[in-house]
């Protein structure tokens, strides 16, 4: 039995796969942690958005419209999960680039799949991180309580998340497929979204056409679905499942163009080139 | 037995044909050169055994298997440095070693980072971050994630280009011995043709995308009527 062997667990076994993704995670966290900027980001924009919003609602209020503070705030809250989501993944795979690193993270064991996996759980953590400190904020300041959303929360937030990472990973295809000038797709995408999704008014303001786009948006099922929740409704679970089943469809797509961006980038010699 | 077996590599990039036809083949512990003058297509050779370019004919073998489509199992036994490769920057050297120890599965990372630390006299940077170290230590670290997973094949791209010759030196004498202990092969391309003359029991010229010499420093002097191996090459660039 060759050294290298008795090193390294069996590559294809279960544990191997574990360790990989757990490897990707940790230097990301590390790398967060040796980064205050990064750290500071996280909550920044966020809190930002919040305090914009917040006031804003303490205006309406004043002006005694109804739901003003519930519809705004729990819209800012539901929408950075959509935006951190998308955004996260595309920084950790973009760090790689930057560091010119992203080689020797190729030439590694690591598969595709666990490096993707790697990058979601890790921006898991940071949204999960950004969001407590937001709803934090939210109660201190405005006194919304983001429980007020009640048992959809969960699934609102599990549908945002797997919406924004579906973007973050068309943002690393195009990455991948045009080069490093293509990062600001990975930015602005998720923006594409934001008025089609009926995120701070109700989808049925929106044109004809458009609103025949925001249908198979699944984001403007999750925030018409908050709405409907803050106004004293229940929670439409058939919306939602409509919204988790495009979801579906999404993510299994823009697995499959990270998939062909990557085979077209090893055709072409761009990984080789990413970071000269 | 070759451990490394590319027949027939071929790679296009719009009219440039980068590589022509490369076969070549790498056996059990043995050091292998790679040389030729700049645009030869030696590194998009190196990236096509490494499998970060996917070649428009011909295969890639690594240790009995297709590249292609055994890539984690190939991979794991294998490693690679290049001096236009960095490493994450913002993170101190123990955090890249322990990272990279984690995404090739070590058993026991802690144990083996310590190991390598202490082989390629890390020690005094180890909680340094990777940006505030010199060319000639960053290369050190380069060399010690290399050979964290004790590679059967180790493939460096000009591994001693940022380093003065001191630098340069030691760190070949510590591959070659390193090497020698794992019992590892070793693909590396080098504009210096004194550390392949030293390093290496059989070298490959590349010009214009295909081999056009091969074996020892030796028998290609003798092959060229040349000195030694800076004048094959001169002789080969030449045409």
């Amino acid at each position: 039995m060759s050294q290298a062997s008795t090193l390294t667990l069996p590559p294809l076994g279960l544990a191997a796969r574990r360790t990989r993704v757990m490897g990707v995670v940790r230097r990301d966290f590390a790398a967060l942690r040796r980064s205050p900027v990064r750290v500071f980001e996280i909550f920044f924009w966020p809190s930002v958005e919040l305090v914009l919003w917040g006031f804003m609602t303490l205006f309406l209020r004043a002006q005694r419209v109804p739901f003003a503070v519930t519809f705004l705030l729990g819209a800012v809250l539901l929408w950075q999960v959509l935006q951190k989501a998308s955004n996260e993944i595309s920084i950790a795979f973009l760090e790689d680039i930057w560091s010119r690193n992203l080689l020797n993270v190729q030439v590694s064991p690591l598969s595709s799949a666990e490096y993707l996996a790697g990058l979601v759980l890790f921006s898991l953590g940071k949204v999960v991180f950004a969001l407590a400190v937001m709803a934090a904020l939210a109660l201190g300041l405005y006194g919304f309580g983001v429980t007020t959303i009640g048992v959809g929360l969960v699934p609102f937030m599990g549908v945002l998340l797997v919406l924004g990472w579906s973007l973050g990973l068309v943002g690393i295809a195009a990455v991948l497929r045009f080069g490093e000038n293509a990062q600001v797709i990975a930015w602005s995408l998720v923006f594409m979204v934001q008025p089609l999704a009926g995120i701070f008014y109700p989808v049925s303001v929106l044109p004809a056409p458009l609103r025949a786009v925001s249908e198979f948006l699944p984001a403007s099922h999750v925030f018409e679905g908050m709405r409907t929740v803050l106004s004293g409704g229940p929670v439409p679970w058939d919306r939602l499942a409509w919204a988790a089943g495009l979801d579906v469809v999404y993510l299994a797509a823009t697995v499959g163009l990270f998939a062909w961006a990557l085979t077209y980038a090893r055709r072409h010699g761009k990984l080789s080139r990413f970071g000269e | 037995m070759a451990i490394l077996r590319a027949s027939h590599l071929v790679k296009r990039f719009g009219p440039v044909t980068a590589v022509r036809d490369v076969s070549l083949t790498v056996g059990e512990g043995e050091i292998v050169g790679l040389l030729g003058p700049n645009g030869a297509g030696k590194s998009t050779t190196l990236h096509m055994l490494l499998g970060l370019i996917t070649p428009d004919a011909g295969s890639v073998e690594l240790f009995g298997m297709e590249l292609a489509r055994h890539r984690t199992e190939a991979l794991s036994r294998l490693n690679f440095a290049a001096s236009y490769v960095d490493l994450p920057g913002v993170l101190r050297v123990g955090e890249v070693l322990d990272a990279f120890a984690r995404l090739y599965a070590l058993r026991r990372p802690r144990e083996r980072v310590a190991e390598l630390v202490e082989l390629f006299e890390l020690g005094p940077f180890v909680k340094r971050r990777v940006m505030a170290l010199s060319s000639g230590q960053r290369t050190r670290v380069q060399l010690a994630k290399a050979l964290l997973n004790a590679p059967r094949l180790l493939v460096l791209d000009e591994p001693t280009a940022n380093l003065d010759p001191d630098a340069g030196d030691r760190i070949r004498g510590l591959l070659t011995r390193v090497a020698a202990e794992n019992g590892s092969a070793m693909l590396i391309t080098s504009h210096n043709m004194r550390e392949v003359e030293r390093m290496c029991d059989r070298v490959h010229f590349l010009s214009g995308g295909v081999i056009v010499a091969a074996g020892s420093a030796a028998e290609l002097a003798g092959h060229y009527g040349a000195e030694d191996l800076e004048e094959v090459f001169l002789k080969v660039a030449r045409g």
